[in-house]
């Protein structure tokens, strides 16, 4: 197993149900900075015609995360299917993770005075056998797919062979699993919309660069 | 005074009246007391501030203590810990006083090698101070920490985290000082250089791994971009912190020895490591993004880039350039460098703040709200706990100073 998910961002609407989701499912701190996910507004012009990006994102469970490699206890870690996880109990706020992040992930939950992000669902939902997570299953545009990319009978894999897609800070090296799929029917708009030194991937193209990272960091995967 | 041996080593026969109640204690204990508290009002906004999970919510929707925590959430000032600025003021005191702590530590042990007399004559108390430093970095690093978890680093220790690594190497590096200084005032002198050795090499050690470990973490974090593109981040953080172990190398003798000829050793390898970090401030800002170089000369960030490179650089090196017989000028250079130096090292993490992050879609978070007005660097004024436990870091420098020189006369010049 290897999770991961697909975000279909055009589709977002940011009625921040995945927010709201996310919090009411894990118990997560209430707070404006205390998110789990979030959604992004990004205004942007192509040619003078305006436009509005809507940017939902989350910890992307990177295969080769610097924040479990940082820890100095082990509180972050990777638990089976390669989601990385953190350990309240074990955290003792070095705030080395968060430094490490390159996606600003994570931050600092005041009620276990450790840091929090995103876990999936892990422990709420995956490890009782579901395979939605909370903001999944609340989006009422569909934007989120998770699933087990090493199925390839799995309808995130089976999405991802017909998208293209790309994923956040690639040059970080960290190999991360949020795949985001270019907008669909507007090539031009598509291309235009992500920075011209964004790689764009089919998944026959990524796939050989996660199963490279999985190699790597598969005996570090752990069950809670 | 009276004195009498302790496994070969002369200790004054003081009372404790004396050790406790003289002028320097006062001035530790006021420190002291600040740190205090700092650590009450951190430990008030660690486990005792208000705060509440969804779930709360939902489970006790009456309650008053819920209510009160949900609007603690909406206008509270978001916990104690800034998402966008997890390493502030502690994290600038604790690479201040540890860098600058083990780079006293290494150039006394560098001029025991080299028989520097005049070095090895004072080696034991400025091996206390920067001793004390370490440790009063050590102390304002755990007020930083969760101390309630802090035993998962004994328990569950990640033998490849550059972080835990630093656990076993102060473990081993602040007991082989101490035994140098034991081994200076027992005058065991053939044993002293052969420690020396020891400790210089550790001291490279703690110095590389501790420098290795903060510039792959700063590395990591392309918020940080500012500051990594440079390839010699450790070789900054090692400059800039030999001209400020100098300069309080320096200030210490003035205090203390007031030895011209001691003054004159510190101050000449002072100016060339101010000469190396102009050098390095010089050039570092051709190497890294144009958009970084801009915020650094030209933007939000400027004035205390500028302030930093003249305090740190430019007075301390028309002070000392020209050879001015007038001592205090040699200590306004010194104090100007400890100042300068710390507004560096304040930067430095700052800049962590610096933007813009991106200013493109597909490249991850971006920081600004649609109606915020778009800064160039984000500064979280540290919480008032934070500053006095850094304030009060200065009072365990001196408490443990004065202790051990209330029972070893450290601050004496004495021969080997």
């Amino acid at each position: 197993m290897n999770f991961a998910m697909a975000l279909d961002y055009q589709s977002c609407i940011d009625c921040k149900a995945c927010e709201v989701a996310c919090k009411e499912e894990n118990g997560v701190q209430l707070g404006a900075d205390k998110q789990r996910i979030w959604v992004t507004q990004i205004e942007k012009s192509i040619f003078g015609q305006p436009f509005v990006s809507l940017h939902p994102s989350q910890c992307n469970h990177c295969l080769d995360a610097p924040c479990v490699d940082v820890c100095p206890t082990g509180a972050s870690y990777f638990a089976l299917g390669g989601i990385v996880m953190t350990d309240k109990d074990t955290c003792i706020l070095c705030k080395g993770c968060m430094e490490a992040c390159p996606y600003d992930a994570r931050f600092v939950d005041d009620t276990h005075v450790a840091v929090d992000k995103c876990t999936f669902c892990y422990d709420t939902r995956i490890v009782k056998g579901e395979m939605t997570t909370a903001c999944q299953a609340t989006c009422p545009t569909k934007v989120r797919l998770f699933g087990d990319i090493d199925d390839e009978e799995s309808d995130l894999v089976k999405l991802l062979n017909s998208r293209k897609f790309y994923v956040l800070k690639e040059d970080e090296g960290t190999v991360p699993k949020l795949f985001y799929l270019l907008p669909e029917h507007d090539d031009y708009y598509a291309m235009n919309s992500v920075s011209p030194d964004t790689n764009i991937y089919t998944w026959q193209e990524f796939k050989p660069i996660i199963e490279k990272a999985k190699v790597k960091r598969e005996k570090q995967w752990k069950s809670m | 005074m009276e004195k009498y041996v302790v496994a070969g080593v002369e200790v004054n026969k003081v009372s404790l009246k004396d050790i406790v109640l003289n002028n320097t204690m006062y001035i530790a204990y006021i420190l002291l007391f600040i740190a205090f508290c700092g650590i009450l009002d951190v430990i008030y906004e660690r486990y005792f501030l208000i705060s509440a999970t969804a779930f709360d919510a939902g489970i006790a929707p009456a309650s008053r203590e819920v209510a009160e925590a949900m609007k603690e959430a909406v206008f509270g000032n978001g916990g104690e810990v800034k998402r966008e600025a997890p390493w502030s003021l502690y994290i600038v005191n604790y690479m201040y006083m540890i860098y600058v702590g083990s780079g006293i530590v290494f150039l006394v042990a560098l001029a025991e090698i080299a028989d520097i007399e005049l070095i090895k004559k004072t080696a034991s108390g400025f091996l206390t101070i920067g001793l004390s430093m370490v440790i009063a970095g050590l102390f304002t690093i755990l007020m930083d920490l969760n101390v309630l978890n802090i035993h998962w680093m004994l328990f569950s220790p990640q033998f490849t985290s550059g972080m835990w690594l630093m656990m076993p190497l102060y473990m081993i590096y602040i007991p082989l000082v101490m035994f140098e200084i034991y081994l200076i005032l027992s005058h065991k002198d053939s044993w002293v250089k052969k420690i020396a050795v020891l400790i210089l090499i550790l001291s490279l050690i703690v110095e590389f791994v501790e420098f290795y470990v903060q510039a792959k973490l700063f590395e990591m974090n392309s918020a940080r971009h500012l500051w990594t593109t440079y390839p010699f981040l450790p070789l900054y953080f090692m400059i800039s912190s030999f001209a400020a172990s100098l300069a309080i190398m320096i200030l210490y003798t003035f205090s203390v020895h007031r030895s011209y000829k001691l003054m004159f050793i510190l101050e000449r390898a002072t100016l060339y490591f101010v000469i190396a970090l102009g050098a390095y401030e010089a050039t570092a800002y051709l190497f890294i993004d144009k958009k970084w170089a801009e915020i650094i000369l030209f933007g939000d960030f400027k004035y205390y880039f500028y302030l930093y490179l003249v305090m740190a650089v430019a007075i301390p090196f028309s002070l000392l350039f020209k050879h001015y017989l007038n001592i205090s000028l040699r200590v306004i250079a010194a104090i100007s460098i400890v100042i300068g130096t710390y507004i560096g090292k304040t930067i430095f993490l700052y800049g962590g703040n610096a933007y813009p992050l991106s200013n493109r879609f597909g490249v991850g978070f971006e920081k600004y709200g649609d109606y915020e007005q778009v800064k160039e660097v984000i500064f979280f004024m540290p919480s008032l706990g934070e500053i006095a436990v850094v304030v009060g870091s200065l009072g365990v420098i001196i408490f443990i100073y004065k202790i051990v020189d209330s029972f070893f006369s450290v601050s004496l010049m004495r021969e080997h």
